[in-house]
């Protein structure tokens, strides 16, 4: 003999089904959410953007914008260059569409590197240590990543 | 002549009241998806798409995805995505009208089986699931051949890295699907007078 379940109940069991789905979904998309990083002071990081015919350096004896996204930000302000961005909360993390006036497209796009490696999350949680090297590069196709 | 295409034109849009759910679906695909900008993969075009398949049918099911996204793709490619070459543009745009095609025949063909009842909504939500993660694997794709495979990142790396994506993109679904779905389905079936009275709970007039 067959359950049969009233309008009402099924409406019960197909939202407390629906509810769990949604609860456990979000929770694991929580858990992987890149760690936010701690600020702290880092010394002697260094920056270089590197676009098509022109480069930046930048190097703070000093600084508190302990990600790769927040020194080339802080590099941005002091050496008064646009840096254009989106934001996304979920997942979180910057993604840098133009630097310098030079926007990502036609085969170039904004790509960074910390000590010589690419890094596999945005950069604004990419935390930076002393002596870290930071280069951004409007990279093309050839150059391979 | 002005008859048939006249003709032609109610056949493919439907009754009245298939015309005003229509063009709301359209308006919460893009007013949606523009609110959740922010929000990488929550979005409302998906939901559209497959209500506007299993719930209108008609030329609706096309026109739907086709007329939110003649809104959305160049908004993205003139915002967020700005300078990307017209070869990633055009090719990225192709998988996505495609995909939303997809979802909005694959809507169509469980139509006879919607009606206002909770395992018609039950049904929708069930079925957004699969059909949201092909719609990511296609799309996905379609990203790794257009921009980062001339990078030489492996087709894999991408399916690795869509992985939370399309968790957000399930997420979407379950939400919006079910949402929109209850309230359409109780608009189409008690909403709106129809030309020739429907009765409630019955399979609302279709082609």
């Amino acid at each position: 003999m067959a359950l049969r379940l009233s309008e009402r109940r099924q409406a019960i069991v197909f939202a407390a089904v629906l509810i769990a789905a949604i609860a456990g979904l979000y929770g694991t998309t929580q858990l992987l959410q890149p760690a936010p990083v701690q600020a702290s002071i880092v010394h002697l990081v260094q920056l270089e953007v590197v676009g098509y015919g022109w480069s930046i350096q930048y190097g703070p004896l000093t600084t508190d914008n302990n990600t790769a996204f927040g020194l080339l930000l802080e590099a941005s302000a002091k050496l008064a260059f646009p840096v254009a961005y989106v934001w996304y909360q979920i997942p979180q993390g910057v993604f840098v569409t133009a630097i310098n006036g030079s926007v990502n497209g036609e085969g170039r796009y904004w790509l960074y590197q910390v000590d010589g490696v690419y890094p596999n999350i945005a950069a604004d949680h990419r935390a930076l240590h002393d002596d870290d090297v930071v280069r951004w590069s409007f990279s093309t196709a050839q150059d391979g990543m | 002549m002005r008859r048939t295409w006249r003709a032609v034109l109610e056949a493919g849009l439907g009754d009245a009241r298939t015309r005003i759910l229509g063009v709301f679906l359209i308006v919460v695909a893009v007013v949606g998806t523009v609110l959740m900008r922010s929000y990488a993969n929550i979005e409302t075009v998906f939901a559209a798409s497959l209500l506007a398949g299993s719930l209108l049918g008609r030329w609706w099911t096309i026109l739907v995805p086709l007329t939110a996204l003649a809104v959305l793709q160049p908004l993205e490619w003139s915002t967020t995505y700005a300078g990307y070459g017209l070869n990633a543009m055009t090719g990225i745009t192709f998988f996505v009208v495609s995909g939303y095609a997809f979802v909005g025949f694959l809507g169509r063909r469980i139509r006879p089986r919607v009606l206002f009842r909770v395992k018609s909504v039950a049904l929708l939500a069930t079925i957004s699931v699969p059909v949201t993660i092909a719609y990511d694997l296609w799309t996905a794709f379609g990203e790794w051949y257009f921009i980062t495979r001339p990078f030489g990142v492996g087709i894999v790396t991408i399916l690795e890295a869509q992985v939370p994506f399309t968790l957000y993109h399930l997420l979407s679904s379950l939400i919006f699907v079910p949402l929109f779905g209850s309230i359409f389905l109780w608009l189409h079936a008690y909403g709106w007078p129809a030309r020739a009275p429907a009765a409630p709970s019955k399979s609302p007039d279709r082609e």
